[in-house]
């Protein structure tokens, strides 16, 4: 097969000589040739605005607009993304009770050839398995979530042994990343949890498989350096220097992303020396390489707080709100500012509420106000 | 002091400045090709593109516009890589709560004075001080420099540090004398109080094997974190050495491919987790028959830091380790004459060696055979008086004695329970192991 000149833009000779009843097999310039009007709901998923979406799903159900088997699952699934993301979890957890088993013919291609004439294979969204799996923990169910998500887990390992053993190399790879994203993804709730050890048994499993990974490594650091560990950190940190002087591996990370990320975790290795002089240099740098660099400002207010200079330390966090907030709008970086107002004012109750209506104002829907603490 | 303490102008603001918390989050963020497509769609290569979907969906999930820039909340919904999923971009997070504090760690805070009036207020003397049931201790103190003035609006900071070694109620009293807006002078005094309990228990058992003694310590976490034990070492007394004993690694380590990144920590679960250590400690004089025991038997003591989030460290020492009580080497006693024929009935005697191994004058001493632990009489018995008493025996020393005995009935038979009690000390040593004779009819 030919491969294509420019993004996606042409067909090759061989996919305009099959069949053009098949939806999926059509040449697609846009998400919509995947599922109906999917660009709106991506869009709408990119802005924050999870309340459209179900008015969206609303109406396409109302109005018969899926055509599709698969459509109909991708609104579903969509549909139980925002009600997550708006934290009604029971409703979410309704609809996905509305869902036969995943396995079931139902959700096979080959039991609707009328739709999809030559092909097979399940038609979930793999998202979907994983919203099912994370719901209970939000109704206060955490065991259920870790037994589904370990279930899960198996899951996707039978698929990968599958397609290694076909030597599908391009299924596997979209597998693996599966993998990875399960193993994060369980790796949080432990982690949330304080569970450090199962925490790292996992990581290690990944690291085993992906071993020159920076944002891995470095995420391993963070690990050891908030249960205490620092020597520990200290390796990882020097391991992910290393391989940038190295050269970059894979993909992953741009020059700048790279160069941001080593600087960052020498900041962590002087601020854990409390040496917030140096740290607020690194993050400095930082800032200045890419100014939309989140954690590098967030961290820096905080150096400047263990300087003794409140002042600052606001100051560097408004500005970050007010320069990029779709970037620096976060409950992170919100819940620090706020404890710093509490400090700084005897009647902070004034300014907490001037900010919490500029966030009325500009949040997408899932921000989680409660962390103004008012 | 002549100052009233009506409506402040000034308030103080205190926030506990333990280190800082990653952040670690819930996300609810996809590799868009998860949320659009059926998992299996790449199965058939033939007739979907499989580069094609992604190249798709890299022009939607990445930023279109400049690196950096961007014009959406898109990065709440979308991964960049698998490991986003694990929620901790890197954010730290300042303490949201006073939480416990525990002997051995350092209280640091966050001091802040305010004037929240309108007016002006100056000489401002601040004093903070931590007071315990048993001391008060002047943290700061600017009476000799008092801060000239602070205006409407304005804050004085400053951030103390105090390492915490009683247990029990402390409080931390902030104190200002200043001239208000009215040139009176007002008096502030808050305080804050906070409990300190204790961290860790360490529980100890000492066995000597021949000339080693083992020391063995169980460390149990009473606080509400997971500790990371930086340093457990034991500090040896003077004449003891120690080495630390490790348990070998488990066979899945030594072949994990990460061995050399990364090494599993030494994490003590909290609210009640508990860890064990092994050393195995030697004396260093080479001499261990002329041990020069000193009445207490001091091996060492511990030596522990433990660290908390981002490194907060904690540091304690433990009270001195015993070894075990004073053994027989003090006094050393053995039978060193048995006759070669013993009839039954006859008294005989056995000679004995009293060897003094201190280096001072010991005893006297009452030597005496224990009664039977059974209800039938011993077969070998004192012929004579019950109890014997031997004299001092200087340093260094020894002396002989005889003990008078007789048997009673025939065959193999034991001389057991030769007990001796220094009269001056008021101790008893353990009785002489069991010696068997063969005891002959008449």
């Amino acid at each position: 097969m030919d491969v294509e000149q420019n993004d996606g833009q042409t067909l090759t000779s061989d996919l305009q000589a099959l069949s053009v009843s098949d939806p999926l097999s059509n040449q697609f310039s846009s998400l919509n040739d995947l599922c109906y009007e999917a660009s709106s709901l991506q869009e709408l998923a990119s802005r924050g605005s999870w309340r459209s979406i179900l008015d969206k799903v609303v109406r396409a159900r109302k109005l018969s607009l899926l055509q599709k088997p698969h459509e109909h699952l991708i609104y579903l699934c969509y549909n139980v993304l925002a009600l997550t993301k708006l934290r009604k979890y029971g409703e979410a957890s309704e609809e996905l009770d509305s869902l036969e088993d995943f396995d079931s013919a139902r959700y096979k291609y080959e039991t609707h050839p009328e739709h999809y004439p030559n092909r097979s294979g399940s038609m979930v969204p793999f998202a979907l398995r994983w919203i099912h799996a994370e719901i209970p923990q939000r109704l206060g169910k955490r065991q259920e979530t870790l037994d589904r998500l370990y279930s899960l887990l198996d899951f996707v390992r039978t698929k990968l042994k599958e397609k290694e053993s076909k030597n599908m190399n391009f299924c596997v790879d979209r597998w693996k990343k599966r993998e990875a994203f399960l193993i994060s993804s369980i790796s949080s709730h432990h982690l949330s949890h304080k569970e450090f050890s199962v925490c790292l048994a996992l990581l290690r499993q990944l690291l085993n498989s992906d071993p020159s990974n920076p944002i891995l490594l470095s995420k391993l650091g963070y690990i050891q350096m908030q249960l205490g560990d620092l020597e520990g950190s200290k390796a990882l940190f020097n391991r992910v220097e290393t391989l940038m002087t190295e050269g970059n591996p894979g993909a992953l990370l741009d020059e700048v992303q790279f160069k941001n990320l080593v600087n960052r975790n020498k900041a962590l290795i002087y601020l854990v020396g409390k040496d917030y002089v140096s740290a607020v240099r690194e993050y400095e740098e930082c800032i200045e390489r890419d100014p939309t660099d989140v954690v590098a400002i967030n961290n820096k207010a905080l150096c400047l707080m263990y300087l003794r200079d409140l002042s600052d330390s606001i100051k560097v966090l408004e500005n970050a709100l007010e320069r990029i907030p779709t970037v620096a709008l976060n409950e992170t970086i919100v819940v620090n500012l706020c404890s710093m107002y509490e400090l700084a004012y005897v009647n902070h109750s004034d300014i907490k509420r001037t900010l919490s209506n500029w966030i009325a104002r500009v949040a997408p829907d899932d921000f989680d106000s409660s962390c103004t603490r008012i | 002091m002549n100052a009233s303490m009506g409506l402040h102008s000034l308030t103080f603001r205190v926030m506990r400045l333990c280190r800082p918390s990653f952040q670690v989050d819930d996300p609810l963020r996809f590799d868009s090709l998860d949320l659009l497509t059926g998992e299996d769609i790449f199965d058939d290569p033939a007739t979907v593109s499989q580069a094609q979907l992604p190249r798709l969906f890299h022009r939607c999930n990445t930023n279109t516009t400049k690196p950096g820039e961007v014009d959406t909340y898109r990065n709440r919904y979308v991964l960049q890589n698998p490991t986003d999923a694990m929620g901790l971009p890197g954010f730290l997070v300042l303490p949201q709560a006073f939480g416990a504090i525990y002997l051995g760690e350092t209280f640091c805070s966050y001091i802040s004075i305010n004037n929240s009036s309108n007016v002006e207020v100056k000489d401002v003397i601040i004093k903070v001080e931590i007071q315990t049931e048993r001391q008060r201790i002047m943290l700061l103190d600017t009476s000799k420099s008092p801060v000239a003035s602070i205006h409407s609006g304005g804050r004085y900071d400053f951030i103390m540090e105090h390492d915490v070694k009683e247990l029990g109620t402390h409080t931390l009293v902030c104190t200002a004398l200043y001239t208000d807006g009215d040139g009176d002078c007002k008096y502030l005094p808050q305080s804050f109080k906070f409990i300190v309990a204790s961290p860790l228990s360490v529980r100890t058992k000492v066995r000597t094997v021949k000339d080693i003694t083992f020391l063995e310590a169980c460390i149990e976490n009473h606080t509400k974190s997971n500790l990371y034990m930086e340093q457990v070492d034991f500090v040896p007394a003077q004449n003891w050495s120690t080495t630390t004993l490790k348990a070998d690694e488990h066979y899945s380590e030594i072949n994990c491919q990460t061995r050399e990144i990364f090494k599993p920590p030494i994490l003590i679960r909290s609210g009640g987790g508990i860890h064990n250590y092994l050393y195995q400690l030697r004396l260093s004089s080479h001499e261990s028959t002329q041990m020069k025991v000193e009445g207490s038997n001091v091996l060492g003591k511990f030596q522990i830091t433990w660290h908390t989030n981002l490194g907060e460290p904690g540091r304690l020492q433990t009270q001195p380790i015993f070894g075990s009580p004073i053994s027989h080497k003090e006094i050393k006693l053995k039978i060193v004459e048995v006759p070669s024929i013993t009839i039954s009935g006859r008294p005989f005697l056995i000679r004995l060696n009293l060897t003094n191994q201190t280096d001072r004058k010991m005893g006297p001493f009452e030597v005496w055979m224990s009664k039977g632990n059974f209800h039938e009489q011993k077969a070998i018995t004192v012929n004579g008086l019950h109890k014997m008493v031997l004299p001092h025996v200087e340093a260094f020393e020894s002396t002989d004695f005889n003990l008078n005995l007789v048997a009673s009935r025939l065959g193999v038979q034991k001389i057991t329970g030769i007990t001796m009690f220094d009269i001056k000390e008021k101790k008893i040593y353990d009785p002489l192991p069991d010696l068997e004779i063969f005891v002959d009819a008449d």
